[in-house]
């Protein structure tokens, strides 16, 4: 019985020895989501009139339609809405004169009257205008764009299909 | 809340879930402008509301989403707009989102829990029977040849039957009075004869003393009953009887 027991601790005292000779090392995943807490949506598709030969405009009052974006904001003083009308299409038949473009961004409508200044403290740099989204809530913005071809003598655009982008951000401040 | 407030049929298991209101603010920045909009519960007070204090803001088209726990459409009252102060609302929509629960009443469709299968209202149907309508009775009287003669002889058979009747009960009388009359008459003229023969018998009486022994010889034998006398005095008695019955 007394060699049985002596036999085992020895046995015991060897396995001990053999692990610990091993450094052990793992690897642990942190993961986090992060939700967007400002989402811009296009509300509205514009569409260009043609009220003569060398205009194209999303004014309505020419059969446009004026597009609109859609940007939702739930933190404020966190987000700035970049809004910007086109200067150049996007696809179009081949033209071999000059487009001259002018356009503007409005906010059309707000969720609360708490944004109704968010355009008169807009700022603007060549085609594109910076809104501070100060108040959490939904700001829609439309835009007018108006393209005219020949570089001031009026000629006709070439027949074909034209399109242009409104470029809408969302930059954190 | 009506139909016209909400621009559809209001009906039970509608729970509003949320108001998307819009409209524009037409003012001058410096104004007080304060606009709310909501609905009245049914005892006049605001059950949801949202006011906008456009005072000092400039005038432009707002678009809200108000939240609603599932308020029951049975809550809701009259809608309104309410302002104060200078400016306007134009081109004002409210539209209300909801969520139907077509089983707010089990009946509604048999697929409900809780859904009793109704009991149906069994009609009282009135068996027509033509032979009962005035109308077809006159009809067929005037064209029904055989009609009329069948109540032609009904008529004069219960017409036959109502005279015999009558003469039956008229001899009857008579006879019954001829009877008392004749009994009354006889008794009296009996008694008459029994009073002046049992006077003049004791008148007349001459009881001598002596024995008077009986002059019939009964001959030794067995005396039978007359069946025959019997029996017509059981007849007759029966016929008394059957006479007297008639006057109880």
């Amino acid at each position: 019985m007394k060699k049985l027991i002596t036999i085992g601790l020895i046995l015991g005292l060897a396995g001990c020895s053999l692990f610990s000779s091993k450094v052990e090392a793992a690897n642990i995943d942190i993961t986090g989501t992060v939700q967007s807490r400002c989402i811009v949506n296009t509300d509205t598709a514009g569409m260009y009139g043609n009220p003569n030969a060398y205009t194209l405009t999303t004014v309505p009052a020419s059969a446009g339609q004026l597009p609109i974006v859609r940007v939702d904001v739930s933190l404020a003083n966190a987000y700035h809405a970049k809004i910007s009308y086109p200067t150049s299409f996007s696809s179009s038949p081949s033209l071999g004169d000059t487009v001259a473009w002018t356009g503007a961004a409005t906010v059309v409508q707000t969720s609360t009257s708490d944004m109704s200044g968010y355009q008169s403290a807009s700022s603007l740099s060549g085609a594109m205008r910076t809104y501070a989204l100060t108040v959490a809530g939904t700001t829609w913005f439309s835009v007018a764009s108006v393209a005219t071809y020949g570089g001031g003598q009026q000629k006709p655009f070439p027949g074909g299909s034209y399109k242009a982008v409104v470029l809408a951000e969302c930059i954190a401040q | 809340m009506t139909s016209k407030v909400l621009g559809m049929n209001a009906v039970g298991g509608m729970d509003i879930t949320g108001v998307i209101y819009q409209y524009t603010a037409v003012k001058d920045k410096d104004d007080n402008f304060v606009v709310t909009v909501g609905n009245e519960d049914l005892d006049g007070n605001y059950l949801w509301k949202d006011t906008e204090d456009w005072s000092g803001k400039y005038g432009m088209k707002i678009r809200k989403l108000i939240p609603l726990a599932f308020l029951p459409i049975a809550k809701f009252g009259k809608g309104k707009i309410a302002t104060t102060g200078t400016g306007s609302v134009e081109d004002a929509n409210v539209i209300y989102m909801y969520r139907f629960d077509a089983c707010f009443d089990p009946q509604s469709d048999p697929s409900c829990p809780g859904y009793v299968k109704p009991i149906p209202v069994v009609p009282k149907i009135i068996i027509y029977d033509a032979l009962e309508d005035d109308n077809v009775k006159g009809a067929t009287e005037e064209t029904d040849k055989e009609l009329i003669e069948e109540k032609e002889e009904s008529n004069e058979d219960e017409e036959r039957e109502e005279d015999e009747m009558q003469l039956e009960m008229a001899l009857a009388s008579s006879t019954n009075a001829l009877t008392i009359a004749n009994e009354v008459t006889q008794g009296s003229v009996v008694r008459a004869m029994n009073t002046a023969t049992n006077i003049n018998n004791y008148y007349v009486a001459d009881i001598s003393g002596g024995a008077y022994n009986d002059s019939t010889p009964l001959q030794g034998g067995t005396i039978v009953d007359n069946k025959n006398a019997f029996r017509s005095l059981a007849q007759d008695n029966l016929m008394n009887e059957m006479i007297g019955e008639q006057y109880k």
